[in-house]
Parts: structure tokens; sequence; C-alpha cells
């Protein structure tokens, strides 16, 4: 039968305390943004903030924001606001607070009261156990609220009595001189900071949505939110501290102009005449010589691009065929079950055991005395991309409908024509752009060419890796050579490690080595994002063509 | 749908040219449908739109407490998206606009400040396919209780002694035996629910509903995914509990709505709410050609 | 009646017996030319891979013999000749694994026979290795170690997982879950583009900005710390987890979300008691793949640690930070040789077994999760 009793399901008015626990998560906020601000030095531990000294300012609002979100819990438990907590706040919540307060017992224990290690264990425990059963034993609302505001309130106090002032330290007596660390307020405190924010603004979340299973929730969505913003705040500022910094490298006296740029001779029916490019950017088409001014990263970014090429006409016809056959002609058994696994633990393999592999089977292989070259690299790196091909081009050709096949058949078209007409070019969208995405990621690999490619990397343009011209037949065994693939050469991302190794030293005409690292590695970001973003772009287009389909 | 013409059989039925019009007329008939008893649920002029496609057009009826209702009609034309409509179901949809008024006891579900929690807690679902948790039966039965903070197994009450395992075994058998499925599994209830047969998933997401102890029980073709003996004990079940609960059915099985419903609402092509009448007479005496049409297997 | 042993090794026996007569038959249906042809390539490829191993001159001749039978099956008999070098390539990329595992550990094996040790009577190679902390490669009598370097690989490790696993999978669920299609189409493809920031770009911007920060900040003697690469290769290993367990979170049936939605529960209440139990096996092997990658980061630690093998102490001391496995192979391959060299490949081996191990783990892992939620429908 159901209930007699008819409960409403719309919400009463909870405007009032809805506000004010609204104000104090903004208060939260603003709290762990002044903590994040003084991480960077933006404001000053040492300093001032509003007119006070920052750290007495900020116990102030850690105070402030501590006794508001314990109040909010008392108040709720009165049932002064319509609030819907459950009898407890549950384990987690209980593990958090304990492990927060255990911490704090475990160091003052051990260090303020100069327990050592036993009591500091001990006074950890006590106060851990302690912090449990604050949590949960009470009600939640009380639970809830209660242990965080208390966390708040206890490093607003040490900052606002002065117990850690601006000038306070502490460095671990275990550890021996040669490895010692000194804890300061500078970075101790903004850490407490915007700790307590985050936890108290957890508990003035579930405030907001009344406890129970709806404050839960608000309070969950706040930390996965901030999480999702952080992680895109992190990517942003990585990218635009790179653009930031290698911009000027980059674009250091480029001309845009008739007649400025370098010449390239074009050969038709005999006759040579040279085209000059309208525009000049030094620092793409440069090497590091003494003669010219701007050290530019030319040699490296044809490196580059021959490993790219060299890989990809390497892995993308093996690993295509080898997918082929593991979906269109083997029985699906304990050989295919086999060589996936394989493929999954070759995808996963650290990227320096390729280059191990390379530099013990590759380089003794392709001279008399066994020397890094170019054709090591792009066989290591075709090896690495090889796993993705094969995957990529399974999954893509498993997609296609046993519909086309049966189709294809049924007009009596063998198999392989089926599989050339009919599966590979429904499958190849999905394959183009696993392969984008593959080069993306081979383009940036250091590792490998370390050790298998990796020469010198300060050189002049000309000695960029001509391997169009180098092919060379030959009527003795091996017919065919080409030393341009026999040397060692240079590529972006070993041109970047290779930067930081030499430090700030001058070296062969590179005037600021430090800028000139920034530029390589805006070049390299830019070169490989532009990889994925055009491997994500079709991506989009090939997955929206097929849902029109 | 002009081209269905009625039979020129001497029946006292008025000769039908356009179909709107002739609805407009029934409408204004069985809309002075009244049947005893409180209504459950007051639905007005609710219309849903799927991106362009207007599932449903300007649904109006009302339902009464303790009864079965049983909407009918061919696939497609919104018995679905109107029973989902009830429980606001058709909020996860992002393409879904609805316009119109719900009621449930007088209060509109669809005006801000509605817990969502608290609505489905009043107005429970069956869904067409069973869809258990991957858990055991107990905590199947006993989810629904325990995340609205009725019961409380966890481990921390368990320690300290607070726990409500006694209440929630009783639950359990209780809900288990409404839904007719006590008997055979109650030697299993720390078993997997997924190894249950389909007949039996299915009296068990009953069971699970029924713990919750709803006021109103929406069922989306609840029995299409079974076989024959299984769908006998599902409309016994069914018919046992409208003593308790407001149950609205959605069935395409005609025999199926006739035999267990009190009353019957029959959609057709184009999201209309075409006739709604006590269940006799809809498959007795038609108002309306279309839906004698639709009864007799002319079409759909 | 056999008893099932005999059943099974008549088994593999028929099995086998069965195959070669089908291969019988088909060297017999098929056309000669074809058949010769087709000899003649693979003992090409045979011949041009022994070539290439023994550094043959004549290497390119075999290749050319096998390019050359491949051209002539293509004309000729295209279905055959498609079905023949479609499987010699997958063979190839098996062989190209069983390679690479066998000669890092052939190139390892050197120093651990000279470095063994017994244990009960029973020697096990390279436990000198694992039992002394020492790695002096210049003295006079060197001593090698892999402490060191576990270290700093464990601690590495244990701080991204920490960093990677708990942010990875709430974003995962934010981008499956909880986001609005606005918000998703901004935070996903961040997350890929996170993925596509090259690992040198990650140290370059470690070594320049965040190591000297951190010996300022924390007053350290030189610059490196276990932390600070911790939380750079957490970050990188960040978008590995995110992509894992958002697929594994997107398998969960909506029927099952409805269910629990229709029962009166909120969204997050749903996501924890019913879609990560669910999807749990695809969020523990996102999780693995997730510690693997983290494992086998190069880069960002060789550029930001310090590459003297010693031990930081006290043992949990993160505040400083020598050498990783992966850094020290890197670091040190240019300018060793000899046992040093070897040493290196040892500690090739120990990233190879261990991302391999947890590689299949993972694998398993999920294929126990296709088992669990395919039963349900």
């Amino acid at each position: 039968m159901a209930s007699a009793t008819e409960s409403s399901v719309v919400r009463g008015d909870t405007s009032t305390y809805e506000t004010i626990a609204a104000l104090t998560v903004g208060l939260a906020a603003v709290l762990f943004f002044l903590g994040l601000a003084a991480t960077v030095e933006v404001v000053s531990i040492t300093g001032t903030l509003a007119g006070l000294p920052t750290l007495t300012a900020l116990g102030l609002l850690l105070v402030i924001m501590g006794v508001a979100v314990a109040g909010f819990g008392l108040i709720s438990y009165r049932g002064i606001f319509p609030t819907d907590p459950r009898a407890s706040a549950g384990v987690v919540a209980g593990g958090l607070f304990s492990s927060l307060w255990g911490l704090i017992g475990a160091l003052v224990a051990a260090e303020t009261l100069g327990l050592g290690v036993v009591g500091g264990v001990a006074g950890g425990l006590v106060l851990g156990a302690l912090a449990f059963f604050a949590t949960a034993l009470p009600r939640e609302d009380i639970g809830s609220t209660l242990p965080a505001g208390a966390l708040a309130v206890f490093f607003g106090l040490v900052f606002l009595l002065g117990v850690v002032g601006p000038e306070w330290s502490w460095s671990p007596a275990n550890f021996p001189s040669s490895q010692s660390v000194t804890f300061f307020a500078a970075t101790v405190a903004p850490f407490a900071v915007m700790a307590s924010s985050l936890v108290v603004g957890w508990a003035a979340a579930k405030a907001y949505g009344g406890f129970g299973a709806r404050g839960r929730h608000l309070g969950a969505y706040l930390l996965v939110y901030l999480n999702a913003v952080s992680i895109i705040a992190v990517l942003i500022a990585l990218v635009a501290f790179v653009v930031f910094k290698g911009f000027g490298p980059v674009t250091e006296g480029v001309e845009i102009g008739l007649g400025v740029g370098p010449a390239t001779t074009i050969g038709l029916f005999g006759f040579g005449f040279d085209v000059v490019w309208p525009v000049s950017w030094p620092f793409l088409t440069n090497g590091a010589s003494l003669f010219t001014d701007i050290t530019g990263v030319f040699p490296a970014i044809v490196g580059t691009i021959w490993l790219v090429i060299g890989a990809v006409v390497l892995s993308v016809p093996l690993g295509v065929g080898a997918a082929i056959f593991l979906t269109e002609y083997a029985e699906q058994g304990r050989f295919t079950n086999v060589v996936e696994i394989a493929t999954n633990a070759l995808w996963s393999t650290p990227s320096i055991v390729f280059g191990l592999f390379g530099a013990a089977f590759l380089v003794p292989r392709f001279t008399p005395q066994p020397q890094k070259s170019l054709l090591s690299g792009m066989i290591t790196l075709g090896f690495m991309l090889l796993p993705l091909v094969v995957i990529t081009a399974r999954e893509a050709m498993i997609a296609v409908p046993d519909e086309y096949r049966d189709a294809s058949a049924a007009l009596g078209v063998s198999r392989w024509q089926t599989i050339r007409s009919v599966v590979l070019p429904a499958a190849m969208p999905g394959v183009v752009t696993g392969v984008i995405l593959g080069v993306g990621r081979i383009a940036g690999e250091t590792a490998p060419l370390l050790l298998t490619m990796g020469g010198g990397s300060f050189v002049g343009a000309g000695q960029r890796a001509k391997v169009l011209d180098g092919f060379q037949l030959s009527l003795s065994p091996p017919f065919v050579t080409n030393p341009e693939l026999t040397q060692a050469t240079t590529a972006l991302p070993y041109q970047l490690y290779q930067v930081i190794l030499t430090g700030t030293g001058q070296t062969a005409g590179v005037n600021d080595v430090t800028a000139f690292g920034w530029g390589t590695a805006l070049v390299l970001l830019g070169v490989v994002l532009a990889f994925y973003a055009v491997g994500i772009a079709t991506r989009q287009y090939f997955r929206s063509k097929l849902t029109y389909e | 749908m002009s081209e269905i013409e009625s039979q020129t059989d001497g029946t006292a039925r008025s000769s039908e040219t356009t179909t709107g019009e002739t609805d407009e007329r029934i409408r204004e008939e069985w809309s002075d449908y009244s049947f005893e008893g409180e209504a459950k649920l007051t639905v007005d002029d609710l219309d849903v739109y799927y991106g362009d496609d207007h599932a449903l057009k300007g649904v109006s009826m009302d339902i009464p407490e303790e009864s079965v209702t049983a909407l009918i009609g061919p696939s497609g034309c919104g018995k679905s998206t109107f029973l989902r409509c009830l429980n606001r179901m058709n909020d996860r949809i992002k393409a879904a606009r609805i316009d119109g008024s719900v009621e449930l006891d007088g209060e509109e579900i669809y005006q801000d400040g509605v817990d969502l929690v608290e609505l489905r807690k009043a107005v429970g679902m069956v869904f067409q396919a069973p869809n258990p948790f991957p858990k055991s039966i107990r905590d199947n039965i006993t989810y629904g209780p325990r995340k609205h903070g009725d019961l409380d197994t966890g481990l921390l009450a368990r320690l300290t002694g607070r726990d409500d395992s006694e209440t929630a075994d009783e639950l359990v058998q209780r809900a288990l035996e409404q839904a007719a499925i006590w008997d055979e599994i109650k030697d299993r209830l720390d078993d997997n629910a997924m190894g249950l047969s389909g007949g039996q998933q299915q009296r068990l997401c009953i069971a699970r509903c029924l713990a919750v102890d709803p006021d109103v029980i929406l069922m989306d073709e609840p029995a299409s995914a079974l076989d024959p003996v299984a769908t006998s004990k599902i409309e016994d079940l069914i018919e046992d509990l409208a003593d308790d609960y407001t149950v609205v059915v959605v069935t395409h099985s005609m025999q199926q709505a006739a035999r267990i419903s009190d009353q019957t609402a029959v959609f057709l092509t184009g999201g209309e709410l075409v006739e709604y009448d006590d269940t006799d007479k809809i498959f007795e005496n038609p108002e309306s050609q279309r839906v004698e049409d639709y009864i007799t297997g002319k079409f759909g | 009646m056999a008893t099932n042993k005999q059943r099974d090794s008549d088994g593999w026996q028929s099995r086998l017996a069965s195959r070669f007569a089908r291969f019988a038959e088909f060297v017999q249906d098929t056309d000669n030319d074809a058949v010769a042809v087709g000899a003649l390539g693979a003992l090409s490829l045979v011949g041009a891979f022994v070539g290439f191993l023994v550094t043959s001159p004549y290497t390119s001749v075999f290749l050319a013999g096998f390019l050359v039978a491949v051209a002539y099956g293509w004309v000729r008999h295209q279905e055959l000749a498609a079905r023949g070098v479609t499987l010699a390539m997958t063979v190839s990329t098996v062989v190209i694994l069983a390679l690479i595992s066998f000669f890092i550990f052939y190139e390892a094996w050197p120093i651990l026979a000279d470095r063994s040790g017994t244990v009960f009577g029973v020697p096990i190679p390279g436990l000198e290795l694992f039992t002394t902390t020492a790695w002096t490669p210049a003295e006079a009598s060197p001593k090698y170690s892999m402490l060191p370097m576990i270290q700093g690989t464990v601690l590495v490790t244990i701080i991204a997982t920490a960093v990677a696993g708990p942010l990875g999978v709430a974003a995962a669920l934010f981008i499956s879950e909880i986001a609005p299609a606005a918000v998703r189409e901004v935070v996903k493809p961040g997350v890929e583009i996170l993925a596509g920031i090259p690992s040198i770009v990650f140290g370059f911007l470690g070594f320049t900005v965040l190591s000297p920060w951190a010996s300022d900040a924390f007053s350290l003697v030189g610059q490196g710390t276990y932390l600070f690469v911790g939380i750079v290769v957490g970050l990188m290993a960040l978008p590995t987890v995110v992509s894992v367990a958002e697929d594994a979170i997107n398998s969960v049936p909506e029927s099952m979300k409805s269910g629990s939605l229709a029962l009166g529960t909120t969204d997050w209440q749903t996501m924890t008691a019913v879609t990560i139990p669910t999807a749990f096996s695809g969020v523990s092997a996102a999780v693995l793949l997730g510690v693997g990658r983290a494992i086998g980061e190069t880069m960002a630690a060789t550029v930001m640690l310090r590459n003297t093998p010693r031990v930081a102490e006290p043992l949990y001391n993160v505040f400083y930070g020598f050498d990783t496995l992966t850094s020290l192979i890197a670091a040190n391959y240019g300018s060793s040789s000899g046992f040093q060299k070897d040493a290196l490949f040892v500690a090739g081996c120990i990233l190879f077994v261990s991302v391999l191990a947890l590689s299949i783990g993972s694998q398993l892992i999920e294929r126990r999760m296709d088992r669990k939620v395919g039963g349900v429908e």
C-alpha cells in the first residue's frame, strides 16, 4: 500500500540557507585562488595583502571560513534550516578527515612536541581516530562540517597567532645533510590554505544541497568539475608558456616581401630557373653555423620529416597487411589471440626499450663499423608505429559490417578482391586517422633517437640529410647504397635534448642556447600538435560522415 | 488516413471524411469520460518534440488511482514517450522538448523546484528489457531504500549496531512475495541477479520497484521480452498490484490490454491519443473508426 | 573408451596431421608455378632475414628475390599472393616482438652471468645487481647495482599513479557522464592534446622552470627531485588513464543507469553504485596502463634528474632524485661499454618485463569485463 502521508515532490523554499552556503563555497574558492597565487608568488607570503601581513590576512579568512561552515552544520543540526542529512557522514569522509588530522597529529607530536618518530606515530593515530569518530558517528550535517571547519580554523589560528610566521622554516632532522630538505612558510602556507579551502568548499557544497544524497551529489560534482577545469588550465598554461617563450626566437628575422627568401632551383626540360620564396624565415631555414647570425632548426626539421616518412613507409604496409590477414583470413583462435596480446604489449613497451633494441640489433648492421644512422632511427620508429597501425587497422576492418562482405561474395567476387574493393576502402578512414595520430606520437619521441640516430645537432643547414640525392647504384653487393641514410643526423626532439645537455654555454654559432631551446620546443610542439589536430579533425569528419549514412 | 472509409454495413456509424474533424468530436465525447475514484495523474495538453519530430500531440487524460490503465497502439506512436513523461525520464534525452502539464496528486511535476529523486520515489518504472544490476538479488531489492537513506546496512552501521539488516530481510521477502517470485529464489538471495532467467529477472525488477513503495508503477511493455508462461505470471501480478498501486502499462498486445486493464487509451500514428475509455467499451464498441480498425487488425 | 589424457594427445597429434594433410592437398591443388613462386618467395624472405642478421652484403639480393616472387605472384595468382604476403606480414609482427625480447636479454646476459649469486645453493644470475647498492663503473673493480634505479622508478611511479589514477578516473567520469555537450567538446580534445605533448617538452619545461623553483623553495642541494618528476610523469600518464577509463564507463549499458535513476537516485549515486562497479575491470585496466606508461617514461626523467645512481635517503625522500631505470639508459648509453653497457640492458629487461606484465594483466582484466557486461544483455 502506498504511503498514507503524501510527501511533496516540490522542494520547499530554501533560498536563504542556500545563499549562505553558496557564499561559503565562494569564500573557499577565493581562498583557493589566493593560495594558488601565493604558490607562484603573485601574492607574497612574506609581504602584505590588503594592508595586513599576508599570513595574518590568510589566517583571518581561514578562521572565518572554518567558523562559517561549522556553524552551518550546527544550524542544520538544530533544525533551523530544512536539510535532509543521513545518519552518518560515511566511511569515505571519515577516512579523508582521519588521514588529514592524523598527518597533522603526527607532525605536531613528532616535531612541535619533540616526541620523535614513535611519538609522532602515536599522535597521528590518536588524532586520526578522533577525527574518524567525529566524522562518522554524529549525524551527517555535523560530521561533514565540523572536522572540515576545524581544519580551517586550526590553520587559520596557526597563522594568525604567529605560530607559523613569514620566517618560519623546518628541516627534518633524519635527512642526511647531503640530502636535506627545508620547508618554508612560503611553500607550506599556500599548500595548507589550498587544502583547507578544498575541504571546506566540499563541505559547504554538501551543505548547499541540504546534505543527504543531494548534498553528496553536489559536493562530488564540485570536486569533479574542479578537477576537469584544472587539467585544462594546466594544459593551457603549458602550451601558452611554450608559445610565449618560444615565439620570439622562432619569429626572429622573419620577413615577408618579394625576393627576400631563399632561392630554390627548378629544372624543366634542361632549363633551370630560380624561384625566390617571398618569405624569409631564418629559424626554419637555417642551421647552426658561424656564418648565420640567426640559428635555425632546418637540419632537425629535415631529419624529423625523413624519420616520419621512413617509419610510415615501413610500418603502414606491414601493419595493414598483418591486420588484413588477422581479420579476413585467419580463424579466430589461439594464433590470433597470441598476436593480439603481443601487439598490445608492443604498443605499451617503453620507447627506450625500442631504442635499446635498435641500438643492439640495427645499428651494427648497416655499416662495416657500428654506426648510428638515420636508417636505424627510421626502422626503430617504424617498429614503434607498427602495433598502432595493426590495432587501428584491425578495429577499422572489424567495424566493417559482414553484410558488405556477404554481398560481395554473393556476387561471386573472390576474397582478395572483396578485401581490396569493399573492406579496405571502408576501413581506410579509420586507418588514416590512426596513422596520423601515431605519427604525431613518434614525431615527438626522443629516447629511441638517442640510441640509434643522434649525431651532432648544432650543424649547418648544408649538413642536413639529403636522402633523395644520396642513392647510389653499384655493381658489387650490396648493389644499392645511400650514405645519407647511414649517417647519424639530428631531429627536432633530439635537438631539444641536446640544448638541455649543453646548458647555458656557448656553442658553435648559437648565441643564446636557452632561447634557441624555447624556439625548438615551440617548433616541435607545433609540428606534433598539428599532426594531432589533423588526426582529430579527420576522425570527427569521418564520424560525421558515417552518422549521416 | 482518409482512405480508411467505414464499411457501409448499416451500423449506426456516421461516415467519416476527414480524420481531424471526427477525432475532435470523439475526443469531446470521451473527454467527459469519468471514472470512480480520484485521478492520480492528470495530464493536460502534453506535447513532446524530439528535435523536429513531433512525437506526442496535445495529449490530455486523467489516470485513476489504484487501477490498471493500458496504453495501446502501433509501434512508434508515442506510448512509451508518454509513459516516460510521467516520471520525467525523458529529461535524460537531450533532444527532447516537453510542453504541457502533468500533475501528480494535484502537484505539477514540470515546474521549477521539483526534486526528481522524490518524484521517482513516488512514480516507479519497470522497463521493457529486464535490467537488474550485476549485484546479488538481495542488493538489487534493497538498492532503492538504501540509496534513499531509509535503510542502513553499511559497514559503519553494522559496527555501531545501528544497522537495519532485519528490516532489510523483511523488505526483501515482502517485495519478492508481492512479485510472486519469493518461493523460486528464496534460497538464492545472495546469488548474482544476472544468473536468473528472463522472466525471473523481470519479476525481480518489479520487486525492486515495489521495494521503494511508490504510489504509481509505470510499465513499458513488461512482458514483451518474455515467454508465454512468464508473461501470464506477470499479467496476474499486474492485476494484483492494482489493489494497492496505480499501474500504467504500455503494451503491444491488445489481448493483454483487454485481459488486465480497467481502462485503455489508444494512441495512433503520429503521437495522437485517439480514444480513452473503459476497457470494455474500447474493445467492444469504440467510438472512433480508426480505433475499431486498429483493434480488428486492419492495420498496425 | 579412451581416457581424457589419451584423447588430448590424440588431439594435438591429429590436429597436426590434419594440418599437414590440408597443406599437402593445397600444394597438390594449386598450379605448379604458383607453388614454386610461393616457395621461392618464402625462402628469399627467410634468406633476407638471415642475411640481415649476419650482416651479409647479399641481403639485398635475397630481398630483391622476394620482391620479384611477390610481383610475379601478384600478376598471375593475386588471390594466393595476397594471402601469402599478409601471412608473412603477420608473422613479421610476431617475429619483431620475439626479436626485441631476445636481444634485450641476450645483450644483458654477460653481466647477469658475471654478477650471479647463490641462494640456498641455487645459482641465480645477476643476483649481485640486486643486493648491493653501489654504482661505481669507474673504479678499478667496478660495482653495478639496479637498486638505486629501482628505488627511483618505484618512487616516481607511485607519485605519478597517485596523480594520474584518481584525477584520471574522475576526468573520465566527467567526460562520459557529467559534462554537458558543449563542455565535453572542450575537455575531451584538451585531454588528447595533453597526450600529444612530447615528453622532451615536458622535460624541458621541468628542467627550466620546475626544478630551479623546487631547489629554491625547499632549499635543496642541487636540482632534481622524484616528487616533481613524479608529478610531471603523472600528468603525462593522465590521458592514458582517461581514454581507457572513458571507454570502460561508456560501455556500461544505458538501461542499467536508467534503471537506477528510475528508482529515485541522484546521478552521483548511480555513478558510484552502478556505473563504476560495473565498469570496474575496465577502470582498473586503465589505471594499470597508466602505471605502465609512468614506468616507461624516459625523457622527462632523464632531463630532470641528476643522473648519478645513488640511493635517496631516507628511502622516502622524494625531494631528491637521482636516476630511474629509464633515465639510466638514456643518459649513459652513449658513453658506456662492456659491463656498464650490459648493465643498461639489464635495466631494459626489468622495464620490458614489468610493462609487459602490466599490459597483459590489463588485457586479461578487460576481457573479463567484456564477458561480464556482455552477460547483461
